[in-house]
C-alpha cells in the first residue's frame, strides 16, 4: 500500500499512472530508451547548425537551410523526449523534484530555449544577410556557443539524476 | 525472453570472460575510475553525446536520400555527414572501452552488453558498406537505388536498437 499524497508531487507519484510505471517491469526502461533516442535526435540535431554557426566543420552549406533541414527533427524529436520525460517524472515525482541535478537540468533547458528564443527573434531575422560573409557575426557565434554548452550540461545532468536519486529523499 | 537472457548470463558465467572482468577490474585504471565517482557519468554523457554524432549524421543522410531534407547535393550531404559518422563511431569505441574499465562485470558478463556488441558490428560493416554504395550513387546524380535507400532506412532502425541496447544493460539479470 502507498501513503496518503501530503503534497502535489506525492499525488502526482502515486496516481495510477504513477504506480504504473513505478511497478512495471518493463515501462520505465522503455520510456528511458525513447527518451535517450529522442534527446540524441535533439542534440545531434541542434549541434549540426551549432558547429556551422561557431565555424567548425565545412563551410559549404549556408547555415539557413542546414536549420530548414535539421528543425522538423529537432521539434519532433523534442515533443517525443517532452512527452518521454514527463512520464518518467510521474514516476518518481517527489524524489525528482528534491533532486539538484533535476533542478539544474530544468533550469539548464530553460536557458537553452530562451538562448534559441533570443537568437531567433533577433540575428536570425538577417541570417540572408550574414551568412554568405567568411565570418559570422560574434553574437551569432556566441548563440551556437551557448547552446552546445547548455545541450551538453542538459545531458550531464539528466545522467547525473540517476546516479545521485538515492543519496536525495 | 526473460529464461533466454537468464541462460545467456548464466553461460556467460562460465566463460574465459569472468576471469577477464576479474583482471580488469584489478587493473590501475579500474580502481581509479570506480573510485572517482563521477568519472562514469562523465564517460556515459560522452557516449550519448557520441551516439547523437552518429545517429544525426545517418538520419540526415537518410532524410537527403528520401529528399525529406534536400537543400545540398547527395554528394554533398554523403561527404558531410560519413565524415561524422566515422568520428562519432570512434568516440564510441574509446568512451565505449572507458565504460568496459570502469565496470567489467556489469557489461562483459551482461547478455545484452552482447547482444548490443552484435549490433554495433553489424552496424558499422553495414555502415561501411552503405557508404561506399553512397559514394557509388553521387555521380548518378539524384536517382538513388532502391537498395541503398533500404540500406539507409536499415541503419536508422539498427540504431535505435544499438541505443536500447544500451539502455537496457542497466536492467538485464547480470
Amino acid at each position: 500500500m502507498y501513503p496518503e499524497p501530503t503534497n502535489i508531487w506525492q499525488s502526482i507519484e502515486y496516481s495510477p499512472l504513477g504506480i504504473f510505471l513505478a511497478e512495471s517491469t518493463w515501462a520505465f526502461p522503455t520510456l528511458e530508451t525513447l527518451h535517450v533516442i529522442a534527446l540524441v535526435t535533439v542534440i545531434g540535431t541542434i549541434a549540426i547548425v551549432d558547429l556551422r554557426l561557431v565555424g567548425v566543420g565545412s563551410r559549404a552549406h549556408r547555415v539557413s537551410l542546414l536549420a530548414k533541414d535539421t528543425l522538423p527533427w529537432t521539434w519532433g524529436a523534442f515533443a517525443l523526449a517532452a512527452l518521454t520525460g514527463g512520464l518518467l517524472f510521474v514516476s518518481k515525482a517527489s524524489s525528482y523534484v528534491i533532486n539538484p541535478y533535476f533542478l539544474w537540468k530544468m533550469g539548464l533547458l530553460a536557458l537553452a530555449g530562451l538562448n534559441m528564443m533570443y537568437f531567433h527573434l533577433t540575428l536570425w531575422r538577417t541570417v540572408d544577410h550574414w551568412e554568405q560573409d567568411p565570418s559570422f557575426p560574434f553574437a551569432a557565434k556566441l548563440a551556437g556557443w551557448l547552446s552546445l554548452v547548455f545541450w551538453v550540461l542538459v545531458v550531464f545532468f539528466g545522467r547525473a539524476i540517476g546516479f545521485t536519486l538515492s543519496f536525495y529523499f | 525472453m526473460g529464461d533466454l537472457l537468464f541462460n545467456f548470463a548464466e553461460w556467460l558465467r562460465g566463460t574465459f570472460l569472468v576471469d577477464l572482468s576479474l583482471w580488469i577490474s584489478e587493473t590501475a585504471l579500474s580502481t581509479w575510475i570506480v573510485t572517482h565517482f563521477w568519472t562514469i557519468p562523465i564517460m556515459q554523457v560522452l557516449h550519448i553525446l557520441a551516439i547523437a554524432g552518429s545517429f544525426a549524421a545517418v538520419l540526415m543522410i537518410a532524410a537527403r536520400i528520401y529528399g525529406i531534407a534536400g537543400h545540398a547535393s547527395l554528394a554533398e550531404t554523403g561527404h558531410r555527414y560519413t565524415r561524422v559518422l566515422w568520428w562519432s563511431l570512434a568516440a564510441l569505441v574509446i568512451t565505449g572501452l572507458g565504460m568496459i574499465a570502469g565496470e567489467p562485470v556489469r557489461e562483459l558478463i551482461n547478455p545484452i552488453f552482447w547482444i548490443k556488441m552484435a549490433l554495433v558490428i553489424i552496424g558499422t560493416l553495414v555502415a561501411v558498406w552503405f557508404a561506399a554504395s553512397l559514394r557509388r550513387q553521387y555521380h548518378t546524380g539524384e536517382v538513388v537505388q532502391g537498395s541503398v535507400k533500404l540500406t539507409a532506412t536499415f541503419l536508422v532502425v539498427l540504431w535505435c536498437l544499438i541505443i536500447a541496447g544500451g539502455r537496457w544493460i542497466a536492467y538485464a539479470p547480470v
